[in-house]
C-alpha cells in the first residue's frame, strides 16, 4: 500500500509548503510570545540571583528593594553582620535613572555595590568582557544590553564614568540594564542634586538668620555642607552561613534591627507576584487569544485542503477505499502539515527572538508543549474534515 | 524502457533536509540546553605592582586669614585676589577713626593729672612742714602729744596721695603708648611671600577683632586632601609617589608625593586620609576646592601567582575559580592576597602556573557543566 | 493470466422504494438482467426511468428493496445484502468507469490503477505489475510514469478503464464512457471494452444515450419505468478506421 498522504503532498508540495510556512509563522508568533512571557518572569528571577544573596534587609513595611523605595542608613550593614548566621553582609544601593552616553541618553538601574571584590553580595556573578571595579570611584561595570563597549564614557549625573567591564543578563525586573559602580559613587549620584537645585538651596540657607550669628563663624557653612551629603543605603544583602535556616536568620536580623527581611521565596513572591503580575498577565492573556487563533486558523486551512478534495475522496470511496485509509490520509496530512508549520515556528522564532528589545526565553519544555498543541490541534481539527469527508456519498461520482 | 529520473520524493526530501537541520541546531545549540561559552586565561607567574587610588580636593596647605587685632574700620585694601604678595608688604590699611581723638584725650588726661600733683605737692609740703612745727613745740611742750600726732598723719596722707597721682601718671602713660603703637599697626602686613586668595572684605567695612579681610596662600602651598578607602588602601606611607589628575585637566598628570596621613581618619566613610603635594611645586596653584583623582604607586611586590579578577567566582559561600580540567568545569577555591589597578589578583594559595581558569562566562556554571571555550564571547546570543 | 471468475452477473426482480406511504416513488419494479463473461451489453434509456438507480443498486452504493442479485457466481443480495462490506464487494467485484475518468490527480498513471489491487492487499510491487500489464493492452503503457494532467482526454479514459479491469473484477459497470467523445474516440473506447471483455472473461454493461455507440451492443436492455426490457442490437463494430 502507497501512502496516499505521501503522494498528494509530493504532488502539490508548493501548495503544501506554502501553507506549512504560513502556519510556521503564526506558531512562530506564538512561541516568541511565550518567550516573551517567560522573559518577563526571567527578567525579575535573573535579578534576584544576580544579587548573590539569600536575604533582603530593607526598611521596615516595605517590599524594597525592587518594588517599592526603602531607605535605611548606611551603617546599618554592621549591625547585621555581626548576628550569629550571617556569612556575609553588603549595602546595595538601586536608581533606575536616564544616563548618557555619545549624545543619546538611555535607561539603566545603578547599582552601587559595597567594597570588597568579587564574590561580595551585590557584586556581578560573571564578566563577559573586561574585568570586575578595582577602583573606588568613577569606573562601571555595564551590561550588554546598554549597548556600551570597553572603554566608553558614560555620564551619570556630573560625573564621567569609565566602563571597564562587560555583563550579559543583568537587568532590571523591567529589562534595563544594569550599570555597577561603587556604593559611594552611587550614593552622590542617588542624592545629589543638580547644580541650580543646590544654589537655590545655599541660597535659601543663607538667608535663615539661624544659621548666621555672629559668634557661631562657620556654622551656616557646615550646615550648607551637610544637606549635600547623603548617608543611605537601599538594602544590605546578606548571605547565609551554611547550615542556618535563612527563614531564622531573617527573624534573627528584623528581632534585632527592627529592619524588614525579606527572603528569596518572600522576593520571587513580591517580584512576579506583584510587581511584573499586571504586565506578565496582560501578555498571557494576549498569549492564550494567540494560541486560540493560530488553532482555529490551523483547523480551517486543515478543514479547507480536505475538502478541496471532495471528489477524490467519492471517488476512492467508490472503488472501494476504506473509510480508515480515507482518514488517515487526512490525518497523516494534517499532522505533516502541523510539523512543518512547527518547525518553521520554532526555527523562525530562534533566530528573531534576540532582536526584541527585551529578552525572549524559549525553553525546550514550551518548545514540546508547543508542539504537542499543534499535533493536538491538527488531530482534531482533521477530524472535522474526516467527519465531512466520511459523510461524501460516493454516489456523487455517479452522475446522476 | 528511458532510464527514470529521480523520484520526485528525493528532490522533496532535500528541501526538507535543511528545515530539519535547523531544527536539531536550534534545539541543540541555542536555547537553555545549550553549552556554556566561556573564555580562560592561564595563570601567569607575576610580580604585581599594586597602587592605590582615591579622590580629593585642592587645598591650601597654609592659610593665612589676615585681619585687625582690634576693632576698626578697612580705610583701603591694596591688593586684589590673584596678587601675589611679598612678605612685610602693606596689604591693607586700617581707619585710624577715633584713635587720634583718644590719643589727645589721653595726653591731656596726663596735662590734668600734672596740675592735680603740683597741688598734692604743695599740699603735701605744707603738711610736712607743719608737722615738724608741731613736732618741734612738742618737744618744748607747748602743744599735746596728740596735736603732733595728728599734724603727722596729715603728713602721711598728703605725701600718699603725692605717690598715688605718681603711679596714675605712669598708667596714663602707659595707656598712651599704647595707643600711639596702635597708631603705628594700622597697616596690615603679609607674613609670607605668596598670593592672595580671596578678599572677605572691602574699603570701608567695619571689622571686629580677628576677622580676617584677607587669606593668603603661599605660592607652592596647594596640595590635594586625598580620601582612600580603608579596606583597599593597604600599604599607604609617607614619602611614596602618586599621580594627581586634576578634574578640569584630564589628559594631563602631575607627579606629586604622598606628604603626610592624617593621625584622624575619617570613622563615618571609612577613609584614610592623607595630604599629596605636587613635587615639583606647580608654577601656579590649581584653585582651592578643585576636585582631583590621586594614584599613589606602591613598591611592586615579589613575583606570585596572578589571575585577573574577572576569574574571581563565589561558591559553597567561598570565594574560587573555575579550573578547566580536561575539558570540563572543576571549581577550586583559592587564598587571594593583593590586587592592582588593573584587575590583576595575586593568587596565594590554590592554583599553579600554567593552569586553565574561567575567564569570561556568557551564562552561569555549574561544576561538571559543559562548555564551549572560545577566543571572546561574540555579541548576544540566541 | 489469471482466469476471470465465472459467472457475468445475474438480476433478478430488482425492486427500489423511495420513501414511505403515500409519497413513496418506486424508482425499481422487477428488473432482470443477465449479463454473461466477455458480454458486452448496453443499458439504454430516459433519464427519469430508474437508469441511474440501477446502476447505483447494481455498484452496491444504495440496498434495493428487493430481489436478486448475483455477482460472478456469488449471491450478494436476496432482500438483504450478503456480504457485508460493501466497500470489499465494490473493490472485488464491481470495476467502474465513468463518465469522467476521475483520476487520482496526486497518484501517477501506474499507481492510479495499481491503487486497487493494493487496497485488496496485494504487494505494491505485484499490483503495479499488474496495473502495467493492463495499461500495455491498452497500449497506453508508454505513459506509465506520466500523471494524469498531462495525458490526453482518450489516454485518461483508457487508463481509467485499466482500473476498472485491474482487480479481475466479474463485472464492470461503464457509465456514458463516451459522453465527452467525439465518434471516433468513442468507438475506440468500444473496441476496447470489447476486446478486455473478451480478454478477461469481463461482464460489461455499459449505461448510454451515445447514438454513435448503441449500435455496436448485440444485446441492449431498454429501461423504462422501472422495467428493463431486453432487445436484440446491431452488433456492428466497425474496425478501426
Amino acid at each position: 500500500m502507497i501512502s496516499l498522504a505521501g503522494r498528494d503532498i509530493l504532488h502539490a508540495w508548493g501548495k503544501f509548503v506554502f501553507t506549512g510556512v504560513g502556519l510556521g509563522l503564526l506558531i512562530g508568533v506564538t512561541l516568541t510570545m511565550a518567550g516573551v512571557y517567560r522573559g518577563m518572569v526571567d527578567d525579575a528571577r535573573v535579578l534576584l540571583d544576580n544579587s548573590g544573596a539569600d536575604l533582603w534587609v530593607v526598611q521596615q513595611d516595605t517590599l524594597g528593594p525592587y518594588a517599592e523605595p526603602s531607605s535605611i542608613a548606611d551603617d546599618a550593614w554592621r549591625s547585621v553582620r555581626l548576628l550569629p548566621g550571617v556569612a556575609e553582609a553588603a549595602n546595595i544601593s538601586y536608581l533606575t535613572m536616564q544616563v548618557a552616553h555619545d549624545g543619546r541618553d538611555f535607561r539603566a538601574l545603578v547599582t552601587g555595590i559595597a567594597d570588597g571584590g568579587p564574590g561580595t553580595p551585590g557584586w556581578p556573578l560573571r564578566l563577559v568582557a573586561g574585568r570586575h571595579l578595582t577602583r573606588g570611584h568613577y569606573e562601571v561595570v555595564a551590561d550588554e544590553a546598554s549597548g556600551l563597549s570597553l572603554g566608553d564614557r558614560v555620564r551619570i549625573r556630573r560625573i564621567d564614568y569609565r566602563v571597564v567591564g562587560l555583563t550579559r543578563r543583568m537587568v532590571s525586573s523591567g529589562g534595563d540594564p544594569m550599570l555597577f559602580v561603587a556604593f559611594r559613587d552611587a550614593q552622590q549620584a542617588q542624592f545629589q542634586k543638580d547644580n541650580d537645585a543646590l544654589l537655590a538651596q545655599r541660597r535659601r540657607t543663607a538667608q535663615d538668620p539661624a544659621f548666621d550669628r555672629p559668634g557661631a563663624y562657620g556654622l551656616r557653612d557646615a550646615v550648607i555642607a551637610s544637606q549635600a551629603s547623603s548617608h543611605q543605603a537601599n538594602a544590605v544583602l546578606v548571605r547565609v552561613e551554611a547550615g542556618t535556616a535563612p527563614a531564622e536568620l531573617a527573624e534573627r536580623i528584623r528581632r534585632w534591627t527592627h529592619l524588614g527581611v525579606h527572603d528569596r521565596t518572600q522576593m520571587d513572591a513580591i517580584l512576579v507576584g506583584k510587581l511584573i503580575a499586571t504586565s506578565s498577565r496582560q501578555i498571557g492573556m494576549f498569549l492564550v487569544i494567540l494560541a486560540v487563533v493560530s488553532a482555529a486558523v490551523v483547523a480551517f486551512i486543515i478543514y479547507t485542503l480536505t475538502m478541496g478534495k471532495v471528489r477524490e475522496i467519492a471517488v476512492l470511496k467508490l472503488i472501494g477505499t476504506r473509510d480508515r485509509t480515507i482518514a488517515g490520509m487526512i490525518l497523516q496530512q494534517a499532522i505533516a502539515l502541523g510539523l512543518i508549520g512547527f518547525a518553521v515556528g520554532k526555527i523562525v522564532a530562534t533566530f528573531w527572538g534576540p532582536h526584541f528589545p527585551k529578552y525572549v526565553l524559549l525553553l525546550p519544555q514550551d518548545a514540546l508543549a508547543g508542539l504537542g498543541a499543534v499535533v493536538v490541534i491538527c488531530t482534531l481539527s482533521s477530524l472535522v474534515a474526516i467527519h465531512a469527508a466520511l459523510k461524501v456519498d460516493p454516489a456523487e461520482a455517479i452522475g446522476g | 524502457m528511458t532510464r527514470r529520473p529521480l523520484p520526485r520524493s528525493w528532490f522533496v526530501a532535500a528541501a526538507l533536509l535543511p528545515l530539519v537541520l535547523l531544527l536539531a541546531y536550534v534545539a541543540l545549540r541555542a536555547g537553555p540546553l545549550a553549552p556554556v561559552e566561556v573564555t580562560v586565561a592561564p595563570v601567569r607567574s607575576s610580580a604585581l605592582a599594586p597602587a592605590l587610588f582615591g579622590i580629593g580636593t585642592v587645598e591650601a596647605r597654609h592659610r593665612h586669614r589676615i585681619g585687625p587685632t582690634l576693632a576698626g574700620r578697612l580705610a583701603s585694601v591694596e591688593v586684589d585676589v590673584g596678587d601675589a604678595v611679598a612678605r612685610g608688604q602693606v596689604v591693607a590699611r586700617l581707619d585710624p577713626l577715633d584713635l587720634d581723638d583718644r590719643i589727645r584725650a589721653a595726653a591731656s588726661a596726663i596735662d590734668r593729672l600734672r596740675a592735680e600733683r603740683l597741688q598734692a605737692q604743695s599740699r603735701a609740703r605744707t603738711a610736712r612742714s607743719q608737722a615738724d612745727r608741731f613736732e618741734t613745740l612738742r618737744q618744748r611742750q607747748l602743744v599735746a602729744e596728740d596735736a603732733a600726732q595728728a599734724r603727722r598723719e596729715d603728713a602721711a596722707a598728703a605725701e600718699a596721695s603725692l605717690a598715688a597721682l605718681a603711679a596714675e601718671r605712669a598708667r596714663l602713660q602707659a595707656e598712651l603708648d599704647a595707643l600711639r603703637s596702635q597708631r603705628q599697626n594700622l597697616a596690615l602686613v603679609s607674613p609670607i611671600d605668596g598670593l592672595v586668595i580671596s578678599r572677605l572684605a572691602d574699603a570701608g567695612t567695619p571689622l571686629v577683632a580677628g576677622q580676617a579681610a584677607l587669606d593668603i596662600m603661599a605660592t607652592d602651598g596647594a596640595w590635594v586632601h586625598a580620601r582612600f578607602d580603608q579596606a583597599t588602601a593597604i600599604g599607604l606611607a609617607r614619602g611614596l609617589p602618586a599621580e594627581v589628575t586634576l578634574r578640569s585637566a584630564p589628559g594631563t598628570v602631575l607627579p606629586a608625593r604622598v606628604a603626610r596621613i592624617e593621625p584622624v581618619a575619617d570613622a563615618v566613610t571609612e577613609e584614610l586620609l592623607a595630604k599629596i603635594a605636587f613635587e615639583p611645586s606647580l608654577a601656579t596653584p590649581p584653585p582651592i576646592g578643585e576636585l582631583a583623582q590621586v594614584t599613589v604607586r606602591l613598591a611592586a611586590l615579589p613575583a606570585t601567582q596572578v589571575i585577573d579578577n574577572a576569574s574571581i567566582f563565589h561558591g559553597e559561600g567561598k570565594t574560587g575559580v573555575w579550573r578547566i580540567v580536561d575539558g570540563d568545569l572543576a571549581w577550586t577555591p583559592v587564598e587571594l592576597g593583593r590586587t592592582d589597578l588593573d584587575g590583576g589578583v595575586q593568587v596565594l594559595e590554590g592554583l599553579a602556573e600554567g593552569d586553565s581558569v574561567v575567564l569570561h562566562a556568557a551564562g552561569p556554571l555549574r561544576p561538571g557543566g559543559k562548555v564551549t571555550v572560545v577566543d571572546h564571547l561574540a555579541g548576544r546570543q540566541p | 493470466m489469471a482466469e476471470a471468475v465465472p459467472g457475468g452477473i445475474v438480476v433478478e426482480g430488482l425492486r427500489k422504494r423511495y420513501g414511505h406511504g403515500d409519497t413513496a416513488v418506486d424508482a425499481l419494479r422487477g428488473v432482470d438482467m443477465r449479463v454473461a463473461p466477455g458480454e458486452v451489453v448496453g443499458l439504454v434509456g430516459p433519464s427519469g426511468s430508474g437508469k441511474t438507480t440501477l446502476l447505483k443498486c447494481l455498484g452496491a452504493v444504495i440496498e434495493p428493496t428487493a430481489g436478486r442479485m448475483t455477482i460472478g457466481d456469488r449471491l450478494t443480495y436476496d432482500g438483504r445484502w450478503k456480504i457485508r462490506d460493501l466497500r470489499a464487494l465494490r473493490r472485488d467485484l464491481i470495476g467502474f468507469v465513468f463518465q469522467a475518468p476521475y483520476l487520482i490527480p496526486f497518484l501517477d498513471v501506474t499507481d492510479n490503477v495499481a491503487l486497487l489491487p493494493m487496497l485488496a492487499g496485494v504487494p505494491n510491487a505485484e499490483a503495479r505489475r499488474r496495473a502495467l500489464e493492463l495499461l500495455d493492452a491498452l497500449q497506453v503503457s508508454h505513459r506509465a510514469k506520466a500523471m494524469p494532467s498531462q495525458l490526453s482526454g482518450g489516454e485518461q479514459q483508457r487508463v481509467a478503464i485499466a482500473r476498472g479491469l485491474v482487480n479481475r473484477p466479474p463485472v464492470i459497470l461503464a457509465d456514458e464512457p463516451t459522453a465527452p467523445l467525439d465518434s471516433e474516440r468513442a468507438l475506440a473506447v468500444i473496441r476496447i471494452l470489447n476486446a478486455m471483455a473478451a480478454q478477461f472473461q469481463t461482464a460489461i454493461i455499459v449505461v448510454t444515450h451515445d447514438e454513435k455507440i448503441i449500435p455496436t451492443f448485440r444485446r441492449i436492455y431498454h429501461i423504462r419505468d422501472g422495467v428493463t426490457h431486453e432487445e436484440a442490437g446491431e452488433g456492428r463494430l466497425p474496425p478501426p478506421a
